[in-house]
């Protein structure tokens, strides 16, 4: 660690101007592989949804910078370098190899996140690593996307070990082929696998370009530098939240077979510049798939806190340093082989966010703010075009919204936390798949009320122009997210199929009649002609509702975010249906009871 | 007669013309009037004395339109679309900007939620009518929309790039309520697959549509009565420019108006230099943009953003920007790292040396207090150097480094910055920066291009002769141009080239129309086309050259080769193994005007007693250096100025580290040639 013998804290080893230059460089080069990953991969989910993330490391394999497309790849791609390298030491690598893994129980997280790390070398000194992480559509298992809801790890895809996948920039064949055999989508394999090598070459070039520049001992320097400088400014961060010991709890709606919630349960202790984040008394191990490695649940904890520690600084692992974890094995949040993990990125994960968020609520209720949708919504579906006799693979992840916040209404529709994900374009899906899309359009009063509302969710809607089969993950379908200070909850989130006659039926979560289904889906049937519709919920409130300004509850109601009804019921604001105006001394008498 | 280009920028309006007689030109700089731009045009060619009947051509570059839809100042606008996509223009596709910014927001749609309605119709992708238009419900949100008093509506339909009809439809009828209405289709302003970026390009165009319209009138008027007789040209993003008349009705094409003319400054100077290969720069007080100049053509992007999730998907110049300019503020931040930007202190209260109350260190602070800035600006300022020195030692003391170590630190550092744009545009489009020459415009770009050229390992910059005026100047030497496009989506060898000689005819009889209304005879006219062209199953495509005349089935493989080809330039990756497909065809069409003369902007007459070399010390890598100081007015053809030097324009100063000497050339452009 360096000495900070300056007032500002760089050392004195480094000056602060070539610090700067370099500091941007290394995030330049993260970028840049993102760039790369975008706009040369061929699956979908890669070019189009961005489920990737691009990071640099230095030579003790300690994380410098990161293109985050997915905070919850964040510190998790961090167990997956590491396991790389203990089964390929670092002493034997040379420039253009390339280890790939996705095991669960080997530094991965579920199946589908494959992970590429190759060392990087200046004048045959390691100076660095890149690593390139990508969600890819489909690696073989019991359903599409590995998506089979079932009991057993091997029922979630192909488990690559780490594997030597390039040497000397060149594919090992058999490794290629054995890819190749064990997935629905063949097509995909090649064009992102080039991706990926494009991101790590591009990566390579730029560190190699700053050592000639600066000298591999100034970059080195500022390596260390850089993880020191994130230390500093989420430690100053961290002392600013009271000591103290906060608890808080969320839940997952069921693993797919259990007719209970199942529990995260967190303790942050904050005790000056160190926060130790303890999962014990969190549910064990799980039967169905949502169960999170260790990796997982680490990544979520770190990226969780990054948004109220140290949203701007560079992530790093100096990010790391100050935040320790106690994740007791046996619980599903550290669970070991063969529990199936599929839903750990993104069903668990956002629900670790909300259970630390909540606990921050109670350390600094000012700065927090609502529950996001947090979901993921992840879903892959099969679209069997009989015609042609091939069966394509589709996925999405419509979003719901996030919570109000100290200072502004939460995000309508925005992709949770743990990921930045663009969705699919309708005309791209209707091009290239037989499925028409229905609707993506807000969903009035799907947000929890406050002075601050939660971004609304979305009506999610697709037709099928075939035969199908939908596997889906999601929760938050028996209660919405949580508000903070006062805000309300928002809606639950359901999945519903609809027949051409018009009938419909609740699929997973809260039916009219007040029974429950399981939202986790793997293999539901559609026909030609049905449809699936998906609600999504927003984000919970910020703060009283009866503190919104009424003006600003009547411009909703023009706006149709929120509806009559529920500007009367929970901002106690009447409005006329036939002038829409406001009732004021309705409204003044309703507040005054409400209060 | 006077050909004048005119720019009008956020605080000045330049003029520079020239005349198609005698080729003698002027130059006239004006202050922006932001309440009616029109009228510093009007003063600007006053200010030069040119007479308003001797104007054959008068091309502008006006930001009128960007500036109206950042500040959202238009009339309200109505949308209507198909049922389940009202929040289409608002969702975006979900992403938010910062990763882990918790407040956040996200811009605030163009048309308020109110006034976009949705409608009971469905074309499928095969462009076959699935459900028909309820006109019932139509006439309803016509009527509405008449009733609340609005003149500007979109209307975006799924699929309608496939199949217009239902889109026409709607229009009839928005139309039979609101005859005086503007009206605007998505499958007219931008037919192509991807309905997030079409809906809100269509949706800018109807906003934007009211705002031009009257501004083009209002100018018209005002140049007309004082004697205005010729055509006025407007410069577009395309890097052309198109009549008034066609600019009121394609408002989305306008958004790089003002940039535009700096990248045909770089294209004409691949005719009267040697270099094929320009990358434009341009710096001002807040912000530096890049762009690429390739063979005399600026390279083109369709994946602008005008905000975070705000797409304008026309065919545009790609120019990246960042927040480094002369007014740029050094700061330290939490974990103690110097930083420079993006926060600037504009021209209100400005840089703690020009005496208007700023206190904060900026790059113009930082440059004079290393000697690089005279105080006095050639007698135009009085600049505190006291003040300036004051603002750079509050932040040396934070990081403890000296004053001149911290002034020297900070210009680094922002010219990092700049370099990190230049990559954005000539990395990220897999070019190598070795092959290029550094052009630098605006009024502190000299002062930086040098240090910029450095870093990126770029050998050679060049400071054209009207680096101040530089927008002005290339709007006289800029091409009317339309660019026309269709959505084609088929893979190669499924390919039927009756149909793509068949689309590229109505292509270019569109690009023919345009220019006609435009003024150009039909015998002036260049067509180029173009497909955008992809792997199968990739989301991003890249531009293609298509041969010209007609295409046989020969060339479906030439086509395929110069794909790879192309791949291969803007990725550093291609592969034969995968199919290839077309996703779009377009035509470029090109009404050519007479090019500006070759102008000798250094000078001709030797006055040794006024060009004798004066010198100054000046801080470079941390050592005062007496360096060469030179007023361009003096610099003459073939003169060589070795480094370290000042040279002084009138509206911007260069400046040449050791080592970087620089040649005027014929022309009166300075040629550095960079060492590191």
């Amino acid at each position: 660690m360096s000495k900070t013998t300056l007032p500002a804290g760089i050392s004195d080893r480094i000056d602060p101007v070539t610090f700067e230059v370099l500091r941007n460089s290394f995030e330049y080069a993260c970028t840049r592989m993102a760039t790369i990953m975008q706009r040369t991969s061929f699956s979908p989910i890669l070019a189009d949804v961005l489920d990737f993330s691009n990071a640099v490391y230095d030579a003790d394999l300690r994380l410098l910078a990161q293109a985050a497309n997915c905070p919850v790849h964040l510190a998790a791609m961090q167990y997956s370098a590491d396991a790389a390298i203990k089964r390929f030491p670092k002493e034997t690598l040379k420039p253009g190899d390339v280890i790939a893994l996705n095991d669960p129980y080997q530094g991965g997280t579920h199946t589908n996140d494959i992970t590429f790390t190759m060392p990087i070398f200046h004048e045959g000194h390691l100076i660095g690593f890149a690593v390139s992480r990508g969600h890819w559509m489909d690696l073989g298992g019991g359903a599409a996307g590995g998506m089979s809801f079932s009991t057993h790890i091997a029922a979630e895809g192909l488990r690559l070990p780490p594997i030597k996948l390039y040497s000397n920039y060149e594919i090992n064949e058999d490794f290629l082929a054995i890819i190749m055999n064990n997935t629905r989508t063949p097509h995909y394999i090649k064009g992102d696998l080039q991706a990926h090598l494009g991101a790590l070459k591009s990566a390579e070039s730029e560190l190699i370009r700053a050592a000639e520049r600066y000298g591999r001992d100034t970059v080195q320097l500022a390596m260390r530098e850089l993880i020191a400088y994130t230390e500093r400014i989420v430690r100053k961060s961290v002392e600013e939240i009271p000591d103290g010991v906060y608890e808080a709890e969320d839940y997952a709606d069921t693993d797919g077979f259990s007719l209970d919630p199942i529990k995260v349960k967190v303790k942050l202790t904050v005790k000056g510049s160190d926060i130790t984040v303890d999962f014990t008394g969190s549910d064990p191990i799980c039967k169905g798939s949502i169960n999170s490695p260790y990796a997982n649940t680490a990544s979520a904890a770190f990226y969780s806190l990054q948004f109220f520690l140290a949203p701007h600084a560079p992530s790093n692992a100096g990010m790391f340093a100050p935040i320790h974890l106690v994740i007791p094995e046996g619980t599903w949040l550290n669970p070991v082989w063969p529990a199936p993990t599929i839903g750990c990125t993104t069903l668990a994960s956002s629900k670790i966010t909300s259970a630390i968020w909540q606990a921050l609520a109670k350390a600094i209720p000012e700065r927090v703010t609502g529950s996001t949708c947090s979901e993921c919504n992840w879903f892959v579906s099969t679209a069997v075009d009989r015609a042609v006799g091939r069966a394509e693979v589709f996925s999405d992840l419509p979003a719901g919204g996030w919570g109000g916040t100290p200072f502004n209404d939460g995000m309508n529709v925005t992709m949770d936390p743990l990921g930045n994900c663009m969705n699919m374009a309708a005309e791209t899906a209707e091009l290239f798949f037989p499925i028409e899309y229905e609707s993506f359009d807000l969903r009035q009063d799907s947000a929890g009320a406050g002075k601050f509302r939660g971004g609304l969710g979305a009506n999610f809607k697709i037709r099928y122009l075939c035969e199908g089969e939908l596997n889906m993950e999601t929760s938050r379908t028996r209660k919405g997210s949580p508000g903070v200070n006062g805000g309300g909850h928002s809606a639950v989130q359901r999945s519903t199929h609809l027949y051409p006659d018009g009938s419909r039926k609740v699929i997973g979560g809260l039916s009219p009649n007040g029974d429950w289904t399981s939202p986790l889906l793997s293999g539901h049937a559609f026909n030609n002609e049905e449809q699936f519709l998906f609600e999504s919920t927003g984000g919970g409130g910020w703060g009283p509702a009866t503190e919104r300004p009424v003006a600003k509850v009547l411009d909703d109601v023009l706006d149709e975010y929120v509806s009559i009804d529920a500007a009367r019921e929970h901002y106690g604001v009447v409005i006329d249906p036939q002038t829409m105006t406001v009732n004021e001394a309705e409204t003044a008498r309703l507040r005054a009871i409400m209060k | 007669m006077w050909r004048v280009g005119i720019d009008v920028g956020g605080t000045f309006t330049d003029l520079f013309a020239w005349n198609e007689l005698d080729q003698s030109y002027k130059t006239a700089k004006v202050l922006t009037t932001k309440d009616d731009r029109s009228r510093g045009v009007v003063q600007s060619i006053e200010t030069a004395g040119i007479p308003f009947s001797e104007i054959s051509l008068l091309m502008h570059g006006t930001t009128t339109a960007t500036n109206a839809l950042i500040e959202r100042n238009f009339p309200d606008a109505a949308f209507i679309t198909t049922e389940g996509f009202r929040d289409t223009i608002e969702i975006g596709r979900q992403h938010r900007k910062a990763l882990y910014d918790p407040y956040q927001t996200k811009p605030e749609p163009l048309i308020r939620r109110r006034n976009r309605f949705t409608i009971d119709e469905r074309m499928a992708v095969s462009g076959e009518a699935r459900r028909p238009l309820d006109r019932d419900e139509a006439n309803r949100i016509a009527e509405t929309i008449a009733a609340r008093g609005i003149q500007s509506v979109g209307i975006g339909f799924i699929n309608a790039y496939v199949n217009p009809e239902h889109e026409e439809q709607m229009r009839e009828i928005v139309r039979q309520h609101n005859p005086n209405a503007h009206i605007v289709i998505s499958a007219e302003t931008r037919p192509i697959f991807r309905e997030h970026p079409r809906f809100v390009t269509t949706a800018i165009r109807a906003c934007m549509m009211p705002v031009m319209t009257s501004y083009f009138d209002r100018l018209r008027e005002a140049l007309a009565a004082k004697g205005f007789g010729g055509t006025l040209l407007i410069l577009k993003s395309n890097g052309g420019v198109m009549g008034a008349e066609n600019a009121k009705e394609r408002p989305e094409e306008l958004i790089e108006s003002g940039p535009a003319g700096g990248v045909a400054y770089a294209s004409y100077l691949t005719r009267t230099t040697n270099f094929r290969n320009i990358i434009h720069t341009d710096v001002g007080g807040t912000s530096f943009d890049a762009s690429i100049v390739e063979d005399g053509r600026g390279l083109i992007t369709r994946n602008y953003e005008l905000e975070w999730e705000v797409p304008v998907s026309v065919p545009m110049l790609d120019i990246h920007s960042v927040g480094a300019g002369g007014g740029s503020i050094g700061w330290v931040d939490e974990g103690g790292s110097l930083r420079v930007g993006p926060r600037s202190a504009g021209s209100e209260p400005g840089p703690a040396c020009y005496r208007r109350g700023g206190t904060e260190p900026t790059i113009t602070d930082a440059n004079l207090v290393l000697g690089r800035l005279d105080p006095t600006l050639s007698n135009k300022f009085d600049l505190d150097v006291a003040a300036a020195e004051k603002a750079i030692d509050t932040l040396a003391e934070k990081i403890g480094l000296s004053r001149l170590e911290t002034a020297e630190g900070m210009i680094k550092i922002s010219c990092e910055a700049m370099a990190q744009a230049v990559k954005g545009v000539v990395v990220a489009r897999a070019r190598d920066p070795r092959d290029f020459v550094l052009a630098s415009f605006g009024g502190a770009g000299p002062m930086h291009a040098c240090f910029v050229a450095q870093a990126m390992n770029i050998p050679s910059v060049v400071i054209p002769g009207q680096a101040g005026v530089a927008s002005a100047f290339g709007a006289t030497a800029m091409n009317v141009r339309h660019d026309v496009e269709a959505f084609h989506y088929v893979d190669l060898p499924s390919a039927n080239v009756d149909e793509l000689n068949r689309l590229y005819d109505e292509l270019e009889a569109k690009g023919r129309e345009r220019l006609v209304r435009d003024g150009i005879s039909d015998d002036n006219v260049e067509i180029h086309r173009t497909a955008q062209m992809r792997y199968v199953g990739q989301t991003y495509e890249v531009d293609v050259d298509i041969p010209s005349g007609k295409l046989t089935k020969a060339h479906i493989a030439e086509i395929a080769t110069a794909f790879h080809r192309a791949h291969e330039q803007e990725y550093g990756v291609s592969s034969e193994d995968f199919p290839v497909a077309f996703v779009a065809l377009g035509v470029v069409a090109t009404g050519a005007l007479s090019k500006p003369p070759v102008f000798h902007f250094a000078s001709t007459t030797a006055d040794t007693e006024k060009a004798a070399a004066r010198s100054r010390k000046v801080y470079f890598d941390g050592r005062w250096l007496d360096s060469t100081l030179k007023n361009a007015r003096d610099i003459m053809p073939g003169e060589q100025i070795a480094g370290p030097a000042v040279i002084e324009y009138l509206d911007s100063i260069a400046v040449l580290p050791p080592g970087c000497d620089g040649t005027v050339d014929p022309h009166g452009n300075l040629i550095v040639s960079i060492s590191n």
